[in-house]
């Protein structure tokens, strides 16, 4: 059977069954979503007994002819890098399904665009035909520009046009370099794993060329200093599901793209780069921090904390070794379910506050205790507090990175402070000090939310003290990338 | 050998609008209504005997002045499925009266036979009788709203336009003449300045059908004044005719790169381009945007030309094809939209979405695919297009074009942003949309997503036209 189409194209269906329904019928609807997003989940999940830890090459692989005058092809596959990517779309699409239950204004179109943008990210991370890959990537564009645009914040119509355009100018120069690597490649070929063989004979001007195209699609979607300035706004504006799906997973289409195709069909511009990558890594890690530290939005907060904390996946990337390698992938991961926790924990309080100012707050601790304790830990998690989580990863991170650059991984590791004074202030303002009469009727966290965060929090302390099951799953996949 | 059977067709087509012209005489006037139906069968049906003689070899060969072959058959079709879904849509056009059905009917059924020599013409008297039939038949159906005062201006324009770039196409025949002692078009004649000359004005004269800058200003005034399906008529067939003579003689007789032509096709691809995309971003009116959109699309389609490899010739056509389905969409659903607001300002598009969001998906995947965004079908075309201009080591071509197209997403999202993000007025219901009206939004939305999702039978068909006779 094919898993891999079943798990990518189960959305679309319920997309299409939720077009045809009447838009009064919010339940059926609801129902529809769940019920297509839980089938990406469980065929996910069937394959992870499947999966061989062992293997190096593609697994699950599905090829057919799709356009062969062109020499394009329907090929799917997924490997150590990006089978657990598989893992946490489907995961946290579902996870934002649960949080998306609180939208009340236009449910259907508010699914069928949800599912189509689930296509988009899945397709993403298992297309090994370069076209293919495109077309999944710039899915994911148009169902975000509406589901920013009509459930979005007061700003969401500007937020979502500069999100769209913003990124579409990145991912036409990688289609040009898609272009390029097609017309250098004998005989034309889209297909990766035939590039990756076949890169070894370019000249490094072309690989230097074709990567800097790449690079700056992919940067954007990182999104990569100076390419952030898209983010802060689309997180802000976005509603809490699709900011926990844009941190969670649509930030990763960048970083996987850097590993799965700059580094492995255009490594000679990917060595050549290297060195500004860890400036970039750098910049990321503490301007990240430092803006998020400047914020009074919580969720503006949260956003600036993806940019920092996508800089120890590119620092990772950046130190060329195994534990960076892993750690990055590891990193995304990690990220993944630590800002959707934080995104959604952000909108359980402002649903009930309708405000994000920190300032506003105070003592809240002793009103929502509950709440404080999942804030309190997604935070340590984000920070990276032994024992949780962001922890493992991060520590990978510099660990794989401090061979090769001594100095950034040190300015970097300064980085955290920042990062933990942050989340520090926040959890301070927030919770602690004098309780703000204002809030006396704060109800606590309700079990809709609650069945949202608790899969998240159990999985940031399971990954914290076991890391070894995920890193089980991309050890031979990064000893390969590596040529060992 | 005169061969005039190859160009059964256009007698057809001649012949049909003729038989329109004259039973509108015997007609009562409650039936004029069936004119409509009677022309859009005629057209029609030119199409499928065309499709039937597609693996004929007695349907081509050459003529005294006309060639009938693959490549033009193809763009013949596509002008006869414009031309009968064009006056579709007419039926649920209620602006026109239905008195001058027969003019209507007939004036289209010409203009549609004039493209159809245009394309197979080998000598350029011949297309220039072609181009004049064109011209002076769509002035007409573009003034045909004589009560509207926006009709008659931009009648007005296109007609002075069209004197002058008729004037212009002439002249740089009669330079062609000087060079070549005729006017047949002949292949390795010696580059010599008189003919250069002559060809950039017949380019010219040209570039004002396809609306290619510095010959488009006629474009938005006459598209805004224009009954609608007159519109989307002169959008698509005028300018995919253009480009498929333009293609004869800019790919095979005068292959740009002997004559030093390229440059000068690359730059007027990229400032069409520019012009008609940005233009785009400060208009208010529907039809207007949409008519900068064509200009744009032009630009598009140019590169093709100016690359002149096989790849970018097959790319003009599977672009071609694909912008019919497309470039009809969105004029069919603006049509609707029209009509029961009575006005093509953008705010007539408010909150679309919440009153028929069938339609307004429809017209957003028509314009994701006229801003070239996969899955749809314009992702293809242009793919196909830009990959020749890499190919052939243009980077310049394919630069200008991502940009342009990332620049043109703006102001088609402005459009579904008016459909999706503003309320509806208040007390609106779902938009009415007439059967024939439906029916070409429902070809052109298929058509769209299906050739985006497979575009393997458009290519292989497109190979198969692009050997061209001699």
């Amino acid at each position: 059977m094919p898993m891999l189409s079943l798990i990518v194209w189960a959305p679309l269906a319920g997309a299409l069954i939720v077009l045809m329904l009447p838009k009064e019928k919010v339940k059926t609807i609801q129902g529809v979503g769940f019920l297509a997003a839980g089938v990406s989940l469980l065929a996910s999940l069937a394959l992870i007994p499947q999966f061989d830890r062992s293997l190096a090459s593609m697994q699950f692989v599905e090829k057919w002819s799709w356009i062969p005058s062109l020499n394009i092809s329907y090929f799917l596959g997924v490997d150590g890098l990006s089978f657990p990517l598989v893992l946490l779309t489907t995961f946290m699409s579902v996870i934002a399904l649960i949080g998306s239950l609180g939208i009340s204004h236009r449910v259907k179109e508010y699914f069928f665009w949800f599912l189509a943008l689930e296509v988009g990210m899945l397709g993403v991370f298992m297309a090994l035909d370069l076209v293919l890959f495109y077309v999944f990537w710039e899915i994911t564009l148009v169902p975000m520009y509406f589901l920013i645009g009509i459930w979005g914040g007061p700003r969401k119509e500007f937020a979502a046009i500069k999100f769209f355009l913003y990124t579409l100018s990145g991912s036409v120069f990688m289609l040009l370099g898609i272009l390029a690597m097609y017309f250098r490649s004998a005989p034309h070929t889209f297909d990766m794993l035939e590039l990756m063989r076949q890169q070894s004979s370019w000249d490094p001007r072309f690989q230097i060329l074709v990567f800097l195209g790449l690079y700056f699609g992919l940067s954007i979607k990182i999104p990569a200093f100076p390419f952030h300035t898209w983010l802060p706004l689309a997180h802000v504006e976005a509603p809490t599901p699709i900011s926990v799906i844009l941190a969670a997973v649509l930030l990763k289409m960048g970083v996987y793209g850097l590993l799965r195709i700059t580094y492995q069909i255009t490594p000679q511009g990917f060595a050549w780069f290297l060195p500004a990558l860890v400036v970039i890594a750098t910049i990321n890690i503490v301007y990240g921090a430092l803006c998020a530290l400047a914020q009074t939005d919580m969720k503006k907060m949260v956003a600036y904390s993806s940019v920092n904390h996508m800089g120890y996946c590119l620092l990772g990337i950046a130190g060329m070794s195994a534990p960076g390698f892993s750690g990055a992938i590891l990193q995304m991961i990690n990220h993944g379910i630590i800002a959707g926790a934080l995104f959604l924990l952000v909108g359980v309080i402002y649903d009930r506050a309708h405000t994000r100012e920190l300032s506003a707050f105070g003592g809240l601790a002793v009103k929502v205790p509950v709440y404080a304790g999942l804030m309190s830990l997604t935070c340590f998690a984000s920070l990276g507090l032994p024992g949780l989580s962001g922890f493992i990863s991060e520590f990978l991170c510099f660990l794989g990175a401090f061979q090769q650059w001594k100095w950034a991984t040190t300015i970097s590791v300064l980085g955290i402070i920042a990062t933990a004074a942050f989340f520090l202030r926040a959890l301070q303002k927030i919770f602690l000090g004098p309780l703000n009469e204002k809030w006396r009727d704060l109800d606590d966290i309700n079990p809709r939310e609650l069945a949202s965060l608790l899969p998240l929090v159990a999985i940031m302390i399971w990954f914290g003290v076991a890391p070894s099951w995920p890193l089980n799953l991309m050890n031979a996949t990064v000893a390969h990338l590596l040529g060992k | 050998m005169l061969n005039l059977g190859l160009l059964l067709p256009v007698f057809a087509l001649a012949g049909g609008a003729l038989f329109l012209m004259f039973i509108d005489l015997l007609l009562p006037s409650t039936k004029f209504r069936r004119l409509y139906h009677l022309a859009w069968i005629f057209s029609l049906s030119v199409l499928v005997l065309q499709i039937a003689a597609l693996g004929n070899p007695a349907s081509r060969g050459s003529g005294t002045l006309w060639i009938a072959d693959s490549f033009g058959s193809f763009i013949q079709l596509i002008i006869l499925f414009t031309t009968t879904l064009c006056l579709l849509s007419t039926l649920d056009y209620r602006a026109l009266p239905d008195r001058y059905a027969g003019t209507y009917c007939a004036l289209m059924l010409l203009s549609a036979a004039g493209l159809l020599i245009l394309i197979s013409a080998t000598d350029l008297l011949l297309a220039f009788i072609a181009l004049e039939l064109v011209s002076i038949s769509s002035f007409v159906l573009a003034g045909f709203e004589r009560k509207h005062p926006k009709s008659n201006e931009g009648a007005m324009k296109y007609f002075l336009f069209g004197a002058f770039s008729s004037a212009l196409f002439i002249y740089g025949v009669s330079f062609y003449y000087g060079a070549t002692g005729g006017t047949q078009l002949i292949t390795g004649v010696a580059p010599s300045p008189l003919l250069i000359l002559g060809l950039v004005l017949i380019l010219l004269g040209f570039a004002f059908k396809a609306s290619i800058a510095p010959m488009h200003f006629w474009v938005p005034d006459a598209y805004e004044g224009a009954p609608t399906p007159v519109t989307t008529f002169l959008s698509i067939a005028p300018k995919i005719a253009t480009f498929g003579a333009l293609m004869r003689m800019f790919g095979i007789v005068f292959p740009a790169s002997s004559y030093d032509l390229q440059g000068l096709l690359g730059l007027l691809a990229i400032l069409t381009m520019t012009i008609g995309n940005f233009t785009a971003f400060f208009q208010n009116d529907v039809k207007r945007i949409l008519a900068y959109s064509s200009i744009a699309q032009a630009g598009y389609l140019l590169i093709g030309v100016a690359v002149g490899t096989l790849r970018g010739t097959e790319g003009v056509l599977i672009y071609s094809f694909v912008y019919v389905a497309m470039n009809i969409g969105a004029f069919a659903v603006a049509q609707a939209v029209g009509e029961a607001s009575g006005s093509y300002c953008l705010d007539s598009f408010n909150g679309l979405g919440q009153r028929s969001l069938g339609i307004s998906l429809g017209m957003t995947f028509c314009l994701l695919s006229l801003a070239g965004i996969p899955p749809m079908a314009g992702f293809m075309g242009k793919l196909y297009i830009f990959s020749s201009a890499v190919e052939s080591g243009r980077w310049w071509l394919a630069v200008a074009g991502v940009v342009n197209s990332v620049a043109s997403a703006y102001f088609y999202f402005r459009i579904a942003h008016r459909m999706f993000f503003r309320a509806p007025d208040n007390d609106s219901g779902p938009l009415i949309v007439g059967p024939y009206l439906y029916g070409g939004i429902a070809v052109a939305v298929v058509g769209v997503l299906l050739f985006g999702l497979n575009p393997e039978p458009l290519i292989a068909g497109v190979r198969a036209s692009t050997p061209l006779l001699p």
